[in-house]
């Protein structure tokens, strides 16, 4: 059995001012992977490439065993996706959209459908132009979650909501994926939601992927050295993934903020954030 | 395939009570001045012309990114496109046939005790089935490749061209001394459902090439 869901292999895809240049990562089963990066950065292409909505030049994409694009499109029974943005027809009801959904995937479960609408406090009968925002993804993420799907690919999904709404869905994801063959790929800005939930970050810039850690290993290995001129000089820049220049001090991203505690007694180092390493990686400048 | 289909009958049916009204109105008007014949075809080539409608609203919904998504393959959604605007067009006919019977018997341009006018009835339907669904199937590839806006635009040409060339054709075939025969005309009649099939199975291949190689 293969103990990956979702396997992405050296992906390239040219357009003219943007270029997603060898993209590998894998989502194992069980597991919460969050993708981020900044605005551009190639998420979306990622995951449109993942979904067989945009066309790969080289590499390989294997979802729950199957190559894509495959003939047979039955692996899609198997992925839910939710979008930035909702799909719906701003005319239809949740109601209209569970008869539709149900005509379309064999596995759809109308009475999960209607139990994720209760929970989520959405009328069946209310046309969904007149949902907020937060609702139509709470809507999206109920159409998703109702068709017993292995994978869910999450693109930006939670970014319009609150933060109360957002803690909800996070813990409608955790339950999700406390069945070990459920997998969830979760690209968002919202790195603190990212650091609740997740078990792996991939960071991806510019195109191109800059890390892919667990993310236990990120919080607790990873440190800040912040420190003057003279002691940035001084670092083993080996030992550096990044660094930059701030008003007043030097920010140094190391993988390994024990060793240094050891090695630079007088240095502070800081736990890293995903916030603070996904800025490290952006805005300052990568070590050789 | 169902749900694509079940998705454009639900999005048309919150817009029906309009596009009746239209109908019922374009009946006040266009039946004593017209005709029935004018008003049947001219019903069946509106509520065809409604599968714009359903491509105007995919792309506002950005419907298409999640149909793509869904378990079903690109020719599917482009199938079910065909078989919504069949029965857009069979819905035009029915209303059209329904109004038109009842407007022309009111105004006595039809006779329901008279079976020749039941006869001049149902075959006007099926004309205007056959003729809606034919320049149905010419829009549906315009929709893909160019988009709803552009393709309203562009359907008109697309409505133009292939009248102003059957009219040309038919000038030309008179002026070369062409007799224009009941029974050609009966028979031309007959084999349009079979013609008007394959130029639609020609059009849905155009489509599906046209849609294969969008992303999304």
């Amino acid at each position: 059995m293969n103990e990956y869901v979702l396997e992405v292999n050296d992906v390239v895809k040219r357009y003219l001012d943007f270029t997603l240049d060898k993209v590998s990562f894998k989502v194992p089963k069980g597991s919460i992977v969050g993708l981020i990066g900044e605005n551009g950065a190639g998420k979306s292409t990622t995951i449109n490439i993942a979904l067989d909505l945009v066309r790969k030049e080289q590499g390989t994409v294997t979802v729950l065993g199957q190559e894509i694009p495959n003939e047979a499109h039955h692996w899609k029974e198997d992925v839910g996706v939710v979008f930035d943005g909702i799909n719906f027809h701003e005319a239809l009801t949740p109601l209209e959209i569970g008869k539709i959904l149900s005509s379309g995937y064999k596995q759809w479960d109308d009475k999960v459908y209607q139990n994720y609408l209760a929970k989520f406090q959405l009328a069946q009968n209310k046309r969904i132009k007149d949902f907020s925002k937060g609702m139509k993804t709470k809507l999206c993420i109920a159409a998703a979650l109702s068709h017993d799907p292995k994978l869910l690919i999450l693109d930006e999904a939670t970014s319009g909501l609150d933060p109360v709404m957002r803690d909800d869905m996070l813990d409608v994801f955790l339950d999700f994926v406390q069945d070990e063959n459920h997998s969830i790929l979760m690209s968002s800005h919202i790195t603190t939601d990212l650091e609740k939930v997740a078990d792996y970050i991939v960071l991806i810039h510019q195109g191109k992927i800059i890390l892919s850690q667990s993310k236990d290993e990120l919080i607790y290995n990873y440190g800040i050295i912040r420190c003057g001129a003279a002691l940035f000089e001084a670092l083993d820049k080996s030992e550096i993934l990044a660094y930059r220049k701030c008003d007043f001090q030097w920010e140094v991203l190391v993988a390994d903020k024990a060793k240094f505690k050891k090695q630079y007694r007088d240095a502070v180092i800081d736990n890293a954030s995903i916030d603070d390493i996904l800025l490290l990686y952006v805005k300052g400048e990568q070590a050789k | 395939m169902k749900s694509l289909i079940l998705k454009d009958l639900y999005n048309i049916g919150h817009h029906s009570r309009s596009m009746l009204l239209m109908l019922l109105i374009f009946g006040v008007i266009f039946l004593p001045t017209n005709g029935l014949i004018s008003y049947v075809i001219m019903c069946c080539v509106m509520c065809s012309m409604m599968i714009v409608t359903t491509f105007a609203f995919d792309e506002n919904a950005k419907w298409t990114k999640y149909a793509v998504i869904m378990p079903v393959s690109k020719n599917q959604i482009v199938l079910s496109k065909f078989i919504v605007l069949l029965i857009f067009t069979v819905i035009g006919t029915l209303v059209g046939s329904i109004v038109g019977g009842i407007g022309g018997a009111l105004i006595q341009v039809f006779d329901y005790a008279r079976l020749e006018d039941w006869i001049n009835l149902i075959t006007t339907s099926g004309i205007g089935l056959v003729i809606a669904f034919f320049f149905g199937s010419i829009v549906i590839p315009l929709l893909y490749k160019y988009g709803a806006e552009k393709a309203r635009v562009l359907s008109l040409v697309a409505f133009v061209l292939p009248v102003v060339a059957c009219v040309g054709l038919y000038k030309v075939l008179l002026t070369l001394g062409f007799v224009f025969s009941d029974r050609l005309v009966f028979t031309g009649m007959m084999l349009s459902p079979v013609l008007v099939l394959i130029w639609s199975i020609f059009m849905y291949k155009i489509s599906c090439k046209i849609f294969g190689q969008q992303e999304f």
